[in-house]
């Protein structure tokens, strides 16, 4: 037995030619004895090369994973531009080195051989290979075409979660210069729910504490999330609460997910019945008295109205409605209870549902009336999914408002068109003019990337823009994760022009039957670029290029460039941005929405402070993400929004929205005020609540000049911030005078109000269970329906009543829910492009329940068809499992290159074909849009389950 | 001198697969060799369990004395590693494995085996060149005085590697403020476990911690 | 001759010295692994339930596709110990005692001579394709025989005399050897046992030539037809374990066909003992071959044997032909080695 490997038994091989050059001529790795032998040892074949070795010098990278929106910090070593080495940082604040199997597989990103090399176009059936010269040519003419004959309001400009803060902000620049607000992104189908919802409660729509705070948790529900597959990283610090302080952890879900299987507490619910589930914990603590009194009559209005519609929901009704049994209810109700503060987090399980923005308004119901809001260890803590789809929605890449929340009113567009030194009249004379149903296009909430289906589909005279949709540019976005998939195919057919700009040809490039008018534009990935990202805690992080482009591909901002100078409008678009050949400057535009985005606090996060913050991981702690010491001294990593004024005020950022318990200079705060200052006569500011150190010692409105000057602290202006200010409030100074003094003064420059439980502008003031669309509970019908169908939301008519009305629960009577894996990422198109992921999920399936499975005579691993409830069907296998109840069966979305059991393979442009195909889940989902933001139904529909005939 | 092991700290694997991936950033092992698989045991159901498992570099370990090449050895750290010249692929090693460690890509019309790959504890093995060794074993991250990636990378440091006492140490310190014989979380009655969570300063849970990602970082 | 016959007996002791001293230099390769031990070191926090389950390697999914591994692969060890602590040691017992008896034997009894002086007169006993089958699955065995041993044990001796350079070069061609050569003398050895099927089918008489030890002892010559007891014995063992050593073999040496780690190390195991037992009695059938018994390699190398060594070991044989060459004196059995004759001087 050897010790240690003895160099002395490694003879050299007799070969006549360098070891080395024989193993690359053969094309094989071989032993070196192996090779002098005279018989020929097996081989050792590699399906893909292995990187290189080499001894060339290392530049350390430091780049931020791009797979989820924990934000996980990376170590990229580059040798001579080839990415060699993918290191932990162990020094990076929310990580520590860890990673799961995406963000672990994050170097093969670097060595893709499946992506989009080169632009392309679909003629003929085939594809065929352009320059980048004649791919912006064609496209932008006919893009200029269409406008001339149609208007702007033709073309519709998907774009991307996966985009940087500054892409992400210069699509939507991009969107509102062509003159349409056509242009939108995942979080649509994302956590839109959760932002209208949760902004509309208490201010922002957004993650309220961090992942790092989440260690003193005492209690967490998780409802409709996933982290252990979707956020593993995430599971590190939840893990560590339950390890610290016992945290209990309470997981309510239709299926027993991997995070059940590591809490202290399982319940099974029944599909789309949160706000019935929500109620019934309500039940429980007002009847006995677990509620926080003083918190809510300081910082809460409307939660008298809540008692009423709770005294509704009896444990009775409860169990009727969810399935969820009393004991378990007042189990679950005492649990949150009696370990205070705990948080409640979500995700799509909440928020893809027709009734989506009820659910999310009920778990802030829930946090309001335990009084867990603004405090370390509670929180509203959502779970973003994709890695920047924050910053996406920070930055106003959706339809129904300009970057920051700001809107599209008129005086939106004034403040954005004087932050980007273009005439308001000018961009209005992009825009159609014309009044339609929903009022101006300029002014109204452009179609959903939910719904350019019926965008396109839709009868023209029915929508509320000029003419249907004639071309759409999916700029990074998978079509297989939105529903019904059957109508998508019809649409694509429709279309005039697809663009796909993409590191991958997606979905949208093989799905549709067309012969002719795609475009496949080669995208770079986040590692191929910089800039800045936030993650779903707020914090904004910096990405260092790791490589560059890849193949013939560009980053998006040049792609964006060169199409605007196509489209005529590159001077407006980059006024501020200085362009460097064909690339704008990246930190330009990160400048560029500093000098907006003051709604949000987007304004002091400057790219000299996220760089410093990059290159000083080490100095942040760990539990409280403030760095201690080092060039960000007092900073909260990441600068997490709202991080008021400008750069030079040095504001450290938020931690934990909406604590009182700091002063707003340290990143205090209090709830908003951002809908007046009374309702039905009474007043909605906080009563006896203010953040620590505030001048105003009880609840105030938000800012304006004229309040600073009836405080008396207009004066602590400078002359030039009074220049700014006058006439002006704390979200259009663009001095940031305003927020300076506020701050100065202990105030939180959007006043301090009351959480509002009672969202009196959307259709259900308070949250209100309605059965899905899809319903096998007729019985519940009649009790809880849905509501009348709307003509125009999102210039669109959108259905309810008159498709629950129609029963299909006895030709479909199973219960359709779907999910992620911990593999894959959305579409899964990339995650399934990297071979080290998909070896681990190589079949598409869907989980169903033994005695289900019984009953239909399926065995695990058959092969079976599951036909939706408007009839889209999928073929994909078995898998059976008491991991979901005997009614529902569940899908992962992330599959796709099948369509009814046709592989799509051959459609792909060659090289790029996934390692991995299946079926896409949403083939087989059905219609169903939340009213307040067209969120998609994808966790609650009908379907029947059928095995393969052998036939 | 030290022996060299991974744990598996089974109440903190939530079966990400980021071990597995890991190990394939770090060793580029071909389609179908994973050095190192997450079992999930009761898959769907409240018992449900996943270890990360790899070569457990066993003491006494049953490939070495099975081998008819002798192509295994143990380093000074205790860690088993074999020389791909002198293994034959004949699959006696994955025969007495406990652990299901050795795998062979299969080649040839009659699916003969390759030579044996398996966890390397990112030590690599025997060879003439950085180059070579990179090519037949993977990363040699132990030279580098680096652990293996994947327990460097895993998501709940759940997987731990390094000296068998240094990691055994952080476990035990786990298993104290869990509350339970098992290593598992003392079940809800805080009450009769007052010294797992409260009464348990902070520092020193923080440190039982820490200390996972300090092994893991100085090696 | 005494002096001989004590140098003999001194090189006999000299060998079981050997053996036993290669059985010390096993003994510490035989030491226990201890599975549970070190998987008790690597995954913490395992409620007695799981474990339970681990060990009986319940219900479990893998990350590797399609794998069908348990956690902890109990058998492995149990196989370990059956190879190493039986299989090894007692291989080399069986083949060393074989060696050790035939030597005795040779040096007690010596060899076995013909009783008569030879005739002169041939008769045809293996015709050239029977000959050719014979050497042709001799070779085969044999290279199977040493290559199968240099994979049991070549490792104790030729890694450390001839380093590993030489070492990994002898045993991967002897692996690939084993392997290739292995389903040839699969198909050998069904082709002879189906060859010569008829002429061992066991007669009465065969269990008198047990009954008299086939003869060894020199003195009678028990009753025995074309093929003696000992002739039968050894077919009928290479008809069973030669088959059961073919099989294993195979399930080792294509493993493709779904087989599983737990098949696999059975077949090991059956391959093991079999193969070994094989090569202990193909000492014995050699030895008789050969130096044992006068004039039986003639048969085997010429095809002919002397009348004096068919009468002495095969008179129901010498005496069938006799009677067939009586009935048909035409026949030359000495001009027309061929098949059809052989046949006609074979009753049964």
């Amino acid at each position: 037995m050897r010790l240690t490997p003895t160099p002395s038994a490694k003879e050299t091989s007799g070969l006549g030619i360098n070891r080395r050059q024989f193993l690359k001529r053969s094309g094989v790795a071989t032993g070196g004895l192996a090779a002098a032998s005279f018989m020929a040892a097996p081989m050792m074949k590699r399906a893909e090369a292995k990187t290189e070795v080499s001894d060339a010098p290392v530049e350390t990278k430091r780049t931020i994973c791009s797979h989820c929106s924990v934000g996980c910090g990376v170590y990229a070593e580059v040798q001579e531009g080839v990415w060699t080495k993918q290191e932990p940082a162990f020094d990076h604040p929310f990580n520590r080195g860890a990673h799961c199997a995406k963000g672990a597989s994050l170097r093969e990103h670097g060595h893709s051989d499946r992506r989009l090399k080169y632009p392309m176009k679909l003629e003929g059936g085939k594809w065929k290979k352009l320059s980048w010269e004649q791919a912006i040519e064609e496209v932008g003419d006919k893009v200029l075409e269409l406008t001339k004959e149609h208007g702007p309001d033709s073309i519709y400009w998907l774009g991307s979660a996966k985009f940087s803060n500054e892409q992400a902000y210069l699509m939507r620049k991009f969107a509102a210069l062509f003159g349409t607000n056509n242009v939108d992104h995942q979080a649509r189908i994302c956590h839109s729910t959760t932002v209208a919802g949760v902004a509309n409660t208490w201010g922002y729509g957004a993650m309220t504490n961090s992942f790092n705070d989440m260690h003193n948790c005492r209690s967490i529900l998780f409802i409709g999330s996933n982290p252990s597959e979707a956020h593993p990283v995430a599971m590190q610090h939840i893990l560590l609460a339950k390890e610290r302080s016992n945290a209990e952890i309470i997981v309510v879900d239709p299926r027993f997910t991997r995070t059940a299987a590591k809490a202290n507490k399982y319940v099974r619910l029944r599909p789309g019945t949160d706000v019935a589930y929500i109620w019934g914990l309500l039940w429980h603590i007002f009847e006995n008295g677990w509620e926080d009194e003083a918190y809510i009559q300081q910082r809460v209005y409307g939660m008298d109205e809540v008692r009423a519609e709770v005294a509704k929901f009896p444990p009775a009704e409860v169990e009727r409605i969810t399935g969820v049994a009393e004991a378990d209810m007042l189990d679950v109700a005492r649990r949150l209870s009696q370990n205070r503060p705990g948080s409640v987090v979500w995700c799509m399980g909440g928020t893809q549902h027709t009734t989506g923005n009820n659910n999310t308004r009920a778990y802030c119901i829930l946090e309001l009336a335990l009084g867990n809001i603004g405090k370390s260890g509670g929180g509203a803590n959502i779970f973003r999914g994709h890695d920047n789809v924050q910053g996406a929605t920070d930055l106003g890449l959706m339809s129904h408002s300009l970057p920051g929340y700001y809107g599209l009113s008129e005086g939106a567009w004034k403040h954005w068109s004087k932050v980007w030194n273009v005439d308001y009249e000018w961009i209005q004379n992009r825009y159609d003019q014309t009044e339609y149903h929903d009022g101006k296009p300029m002014h109204t909430n452009g179609i959903t990337v939910s719904r350019w289906v019926d965008g396109v589909l839709e009868n023209p005279d029915r929508i509320s823009q000029r003419t249907a949709l004639k071309a759409m540019f999916y700029w990074g976005h998978a079509v297989n994760s939105q529903t019904r998939g059957p109508e998508m195919k019809k649409a694509m057919a429709k279309l005039d022009m697809m663009v796909v700009v993409d590191p991958y040809p997606t979905i949208a490039a093989v799905m549709h039957d067309r012969t002719d008018g795609v475009y496949l534009l080669p995208a770079a990935t986040q590692f191929e670029t910089t800039g800045s990202v936030t993650n779903s805690s707020r914090s904004l992080q910096w990405r260092d290029q790791v490589i560059e482009p890849m193949f013939e591909s560009k980053p998006d901002h040049e792609i964006m460039y060169l199409l605007s100078r196509k489209l005529g409008f590159a001077d407006e678009l980059f006024r501020n941005i200085k362009v460097e050949g064909s690339v704008p400057v990246v930190e330009d535009i990160t400048r560029e929405f500093n000098a907006g985005m003051w709604t949000v606090g987007y304004t002091a996060q400057s790219p000299e402070r996220l760089k410093a913050h990059q290159q000083n991981w080490h100095t942040f702690d760990f539990e409280t993400l403030k760095a201690r010491g080092g060039p960000a001294n007092g900073d909260f990593y990441g600068l997490p929004w709202p991080c008021w004024g400008t750069p030079e005020m040095g504001h450290p950022g938020s931690p934990i929205l909406y604590d009182t318990s700091k002063t707003v200079a340290e990143g205090g705060g209090n709830f908003r005020a951002r809908y007046g200052v009374e309702h039905n006569g009474t007043n909605i500011l906080a009563e006896g609540s203010w953040s620590k150190g505030a001048e105003i010692e009880d609840g105030y409105p938000e800012f304006t000049d004229k309040l600073l000057k009836q405080l008396g602290w207009w004066d602590d202006l400078t002359a030039e911030e009074k220049q700014a200010a006058e006439g002006k409030n704390w979200k259009t100074d663009l001095s940031g005078g305003i927020q300076r003094v506020c701050i100065k003064h202990g105030c939180m420059p959007y006043g301090n109000a009351k959480a509002r439980a009672l969202v009196w502008t959307f259709p259900d003031p308070i949250p209100k269970h309605r059965e899905p669309l899809y319903t096998a509970r007729r019985d519940l019908v009649k009790d809880y329906p849905t509501w009348p169908d709307s003509e125009s939301i999102y210039r669109l008519p959108t259905l309810y009543a008159s498709i629950q009305e129609k029963d299909v629960s006895a030709k479909y009577p199973i219960t359709l829910t779907s999910g992620r894996l911990v593999e894959y990422e959305g579409g899964g198109e990339e995650t399934r492009s990297i071979p080290w992921l998909a070896e681990l999920q190589q079949e598409m399936f869907v989980e169903i329940n033994p005695a289900l499975a019984n009953d239909q005579g399926i065995k695990d691993g058959d092969m079976v068809w599951v036909e939706g409830a408007e009839g889209g069907r999928v073929k994909v296998m078995a898998m059976v499992t008491e991991r979901v109840g005997p009614d529902v069966v569940f899908m992962p979305f992330h599959f796709g290159g099948h369509y009814e059991g046709e592989s799509l393979e051959s459609r792909y442009p060659e090289g790029t074909v996934p390692y991995v195909l299946g079926e896409s889940a949403n083939t087989a989902t059905t219609y169903g849009y939340d009213p307040v933001t067209l969120m998609q139904e994808t966790k609650v529909t009908l379907c029947r389950v059928s095995r393969v005939s052998l036939a | 001198m030290a022996q060299m092991k991974f744990l598996c700290d089974a109440e903190r694997c939530i079966e990400c697969n980021g071990c597995v991936t890991a190990c394939k950033n770090a060793n580029e092992t071909e389609w179908g060799v994973q050095r190192r698989r997450v079992v999930t045991l009761d898959d769907g159901k409240p018992s449900e369990v996943s270890i990360s498992v790899a070569c457990m570099h066993c003491d006494d370990a049953p490939c070495m004395a099975v081998c008819p090449t002798d192509c295994f050895y143990k380093t000074d750290d205790g860690i088993v590693l074999h020389d791909k010249d002198i293994c034959i692929g004949c699959g006696y090693c994955l025969y007495a494995c406990p652990f299901g460690a050795p795998q062979f890509p299969q080649q040839g019309a009659f699916g003969e085996r390759g030579k044996m790959d398996k966890c390397t504890f990112c030590a690599g093995g025997p060879a003439e060149s950085p180059e070579e060794e990179f090519e037949k074993y993977g990363a040699n991250r132990i030279s580098e005085g680096k652990l293996p990636l994947c327990a460097e990378m895993c998501s709940t440091k759940a997987l731990l590697a390094g000296d068998a006492e240094t990691v055994s140490d952080i476990f035990r310190q786990r298993v104290v403020y869990r509350g339970h014989e098992d290593g598992a979380w003392s079940p809800v009655d805080k009450a009769s476990h007052p010294e797992t969570s409260a009464n348990l300063t902070t520092s020193s849970v923080q440190q039982a911690d820490h200390l996972a990602y300090d092994a893991a970082r100085k090696g | 001759m005494r002096a001989h016959f004590t140098a003999s007996r001194l090189t006999v002791v000299a060998m079981f010295l050997c053996l036993m001293l290669a059985s010390l230099w096993l003994a510490p390769q035989a030491l226990a692994a201890n599975p549970d031990g070190e998987i008790g070191q690597a995954v913490g926090t395992v409620d007695a339930d799981t474990w339970r389950q681990v060990k009986n390697g319940g219900n479990s999914i893998d990350s590797r596709h399609d794998s069908n591994y348990s956690l902890i692969n109990q058998s492995g060890e149990t196989w370990r110990q059956i190879r190493n602590r039986w299989i090894s040691p007692g291989g080399l017992i069986a083949l060393g005692g074989m060696l050790a008896v035939l030597v005795i034997f040779y040096l007690l009894v010596g060899r076995n001579n013909l009783d008569h002086p030879r005739s002169g007169k041939l008769m045809l006993r293996w015709t050239a394709l029977e000959r050719a089958m014979h050497w042709t699955l001799a070779t085969l065995f044999l290279t199977l025989a040493i290559t199968g041993i240099n994979l049991l044990w070549g490792k104790f001796v030729f890694r450390n005399v001839f380093g590993d350079v030489f070492w990994a070069n002898m045993i991967m061609a002897t692996k690939v050897i084993h392997n290739y050569v292995g389903p040839l003398f699969s198909i050998m050895l069904i082709l002879v046992l189906a060859k010569w099927l008829k002429l061992n089918l066991p007669k009465k008489h065969d269990l008198d030539w047990f009954r008299q030890g086939g003869g060894m002892m020199k003195g009678k010559h028990p009753d025995a037809g074309f093929a003696n007891g000992g002739e039968k014995a050894w077919y009928w063992i290479l008809a069973t374990v030669g088959l059961v050593v073919i099989a294993s073999g195979l399930v080792l040496d294509f493993p493709i066909f779904g087989q599983t780690r737990d098949n696999m190390q059975w077949a090991n195991v059956f391959h093991g003992i079999a193969s070994l037992m094989l090569i202990a009695v193909s000492f014995g059938h050699i030895y008789i071959g050969t130096a044992g018994t006068e004039g039986a390699f003639e048969g085997m190398k010429t095809g002919y044997v002397d009348e004096t060594w068919a009468k002495q070991h095969h008179n129901l044989w010498y005496d069938e032909v006799k009677q067939a060459e009586a009935a048909d004196p035409a026949a030359d059995p000495a001009t027309a080695p061929d098949d059809s004759l052989a046949r006609q001087q074979r009753p049964n």
